[in-house]
């Protein structure tokens, strides 16, 4: 699903962000990576959204080789994956519901089958019945799972989330963790990039350390959450997203090829 | 990008204009100052063009003979322009005729110049079958005995034809450097809406929208703010047409003549404005998010 062989990353400015990394994220894992400030973990992010190219080496995600992909498909990338940031980024003009269907509308999806999936998934979210309200109407952490349910709405393989817990108390902070877990339970690979190490010692999962540029630490944690390190009978497994949720991946898939 | 998205982004298109109604309003201020000097000096220079054709058409020439000629001598002149084959009639215009038109045109004035006093002089108005044999048949008018000169319409014509060259020339320079400037406000609106949307543009990369699906609401709404100034524009000129042209025709009573009417001209002022409005609109709109686009990640 992800493969790095040898990547580095070095900036304009000779910053090498990335050294020389090579890993490996099967279908269904669970990922937390941590490290300081500065390590290269958004660089990392940055890399498998292909908001940066690497410098050397190879990278493929999702089917998608990184090195080697055109302009014009990175959105197709973009829409394998689900993501999910420290500031939530949502719209403030529209309201929950919008900024839910809006990732469903960019791809181009009914707006019937948009109705009935968003309702769905801020269900999923415990968000019901707050369809109508602004963000700036709702808490940080209601928030931030408004934009778990707009990276969730398109059925993603991946879930990267960049430091998601960053900007909530902790108590919402666990409620967020745990529908992450939740989510990958459901057969989701899910990518967390954190700093806060008792989220880590909680949740468990694999665990990259990045220091550096170099990942200087690969190891799983097992816990209650997470007590064996994923095989590949497990990563099958598929997140029940009813019918509608196959119709838009179906739309999606659909579009590519007619792109092709 | 899918069919389906093409009612939602129009819809986002339109919201785009209220949601930035100042900058939206500015912009079709300007525009509309600019499309109302490019329609001028293209309505300027189509009825300049409709004057030299109507002066082209009118192949009447006036002869004029000598002051000397007695009324009798004058009369036998007519017979000899008449035998010239490309004319047509020939009409006599006393100079007593004469005198009489301009008292009744600039009033009394004339009063003393009745009788031997008059100053002017006995002349013939020619038509001629074939203006291009213009020359030949004012020489040969020319060698008739007791003629003076022949007026030359030409002449006007000829200074016409130069004002004409002059206003167009200086017409297509107003309309270029105007449609440049035009081009840089649209795309600069769109390049300031898209600023204060990089943000709503970063989100729709992060969730997977095409360069098109983020594009078009953009193009839709400079093509509006295009529409919209071109509508306005023509609607202004249309409006203020006749009472300037009545005012021009005040001076110039030609003008009064030949000017083409407002009948004649709104239909194509409206479509033309809102058509180089639109496309104004699109290309400026399509160049600033395309190079948005294409600096972003």
């Amino acid at each position: 699903m992800i493969h790095l062989e040898n990547v580095s990353k070095i900036y304009p400015n000779g910053t090498e962000a990335l050294k020389n990394i090579s890993i490996d994220i099967e279908n269904g894992e669970f990922v937390f990576i941590v490290g300081s400030s500065g390590a290269g973990k958004s660089t990392f992010l940055k890399l498998l959204m292909r908001e940066e190219k690497a410098t050397f080496g190879k990278i493929k995600v999702n089917g998608h080789d990184l090195m080697k992909i055109k302009k014009r498909r990175i959105p197709y990338l973009r829409r394998t994956m689900g993501i999910v940031f420290q500031d939530f980024r949502l719209i403030s003009k529209m309201n929950i519901y919008d900024n839910v269907a809006f990732a469903m509308r960019v791809v181009g999806t009914p707006e019937k089958a948009i109705k009935k999936r968003v309702r769905y998934v801020l269900e999923l979210v415990g968000l019901k019945g707050k369809e109508k309200r602004k963000p700036n109407e709702i808490s940080g952490g209601e928030q931030q799972r408004v934009a778990l349910a707009r990276a969730l709405v398109n059925q993603p393989e991946i879930i990267i989330a960049d430091e998601p817990t960053g900007n909530i108390d902790p108590e919402r902070s666990y409620e967020i963790m745990k529908m992450l877990v939740e989510i990958n339970k459901r057969g989701t690979t899910v990518i967390v990039v954190t700093h806060e190490h008792d989220l880590v010692e909680e949740f468990g999962g694999r665990v990259l350390h990045i220091n550096d540029g170099e990942i200087t630490e690969d190891k799983f944690v097992k816990t209650k959450y997470h007590e064996a390190p994923i095989s590949l009978n497990d990563s099958e497994l598929e997140f029940d997203f009813g019918d509608d949720q196959t119709a838009a991946e179906n739309d999606t898939n659909k579009e590519e090829a007619e792109e092709e | 990008m899918k069919f389906s998205s093409t009612g939602y982004l129009i819809k986002e298109g339109f919201k785009n204009i209220w949601s930035n109604r100042m900058m939206s309003l500015a912009s079709v201020v300007v525009l509309v100052s600019c499309l109302l000097i490019t329609g001028a000096a293209s309505l300027i220079s189509l009825n300049v063009s409709t004057l030299i054709s109507t002066i082209g058409e009118d192949n009447e020439i006036t002869v004029y003979l000598k002051y000397e000629l007695s009324d009798i001598d004058s009369m036998k002149v007519g017979p000899q322009i008449q035998k010239i084959d490309n004319v047509s009639a020939c009409e006599y215009y006393s100079k007593d005729a004469a005198i009489k038109e301009y008292e009744e045109k600039l009033g009394p004035i004339y009063d003393s110049m009745q009788g031997d006093d008059n100053p002017l002089v006995n002349a013939y108005k020619v038509q001629l079958n074939d203006l291009s044999e213009y020359k030949t048949t004012v020489k040969q008018i020319k060698k008739i005995n007791g003629v003076e000169s022949v007026s030359d319409r030409s002449d006007i014509a000829r200074k016409l034809t130069k004002l004409n060259y002059f206003v167009t020339l200086v017409g297509s320079w107003v309309v270029l450097i105007l449609g440049i400037v035009t081009l840089f406000i649209i795309s600069n609106t769109i390049k300031m809406t898209m600023y204060s949307r990089r943000y709503e543009i970063s989100i729709m990369k992060s969730v997977g929208a095409t360069n098109a699906f983020i594009r078009i609401p953009f193009v839709i709404e400079a093509m509006i703010i295009g529409l919209l100034s071109g509508l306005i524009s023509s609607g202004l000129i249309i409006a203020l047409y006749n009472p300037i042209r009545d005012s021009a025709a005040g001076i110039v009573p030609l003008i009064g003549q030949s000017a083409l009417t407002v009948e004649q001209i709104w239909l194509n002022t409206l479509l033309m404005m809102s058509g180089v409005g639109v496309l104004i609109g699109i290309v400026g709109g399509f160049i600033s998010i395309s190079k948005y686009l294409k600096g972003g990640k």
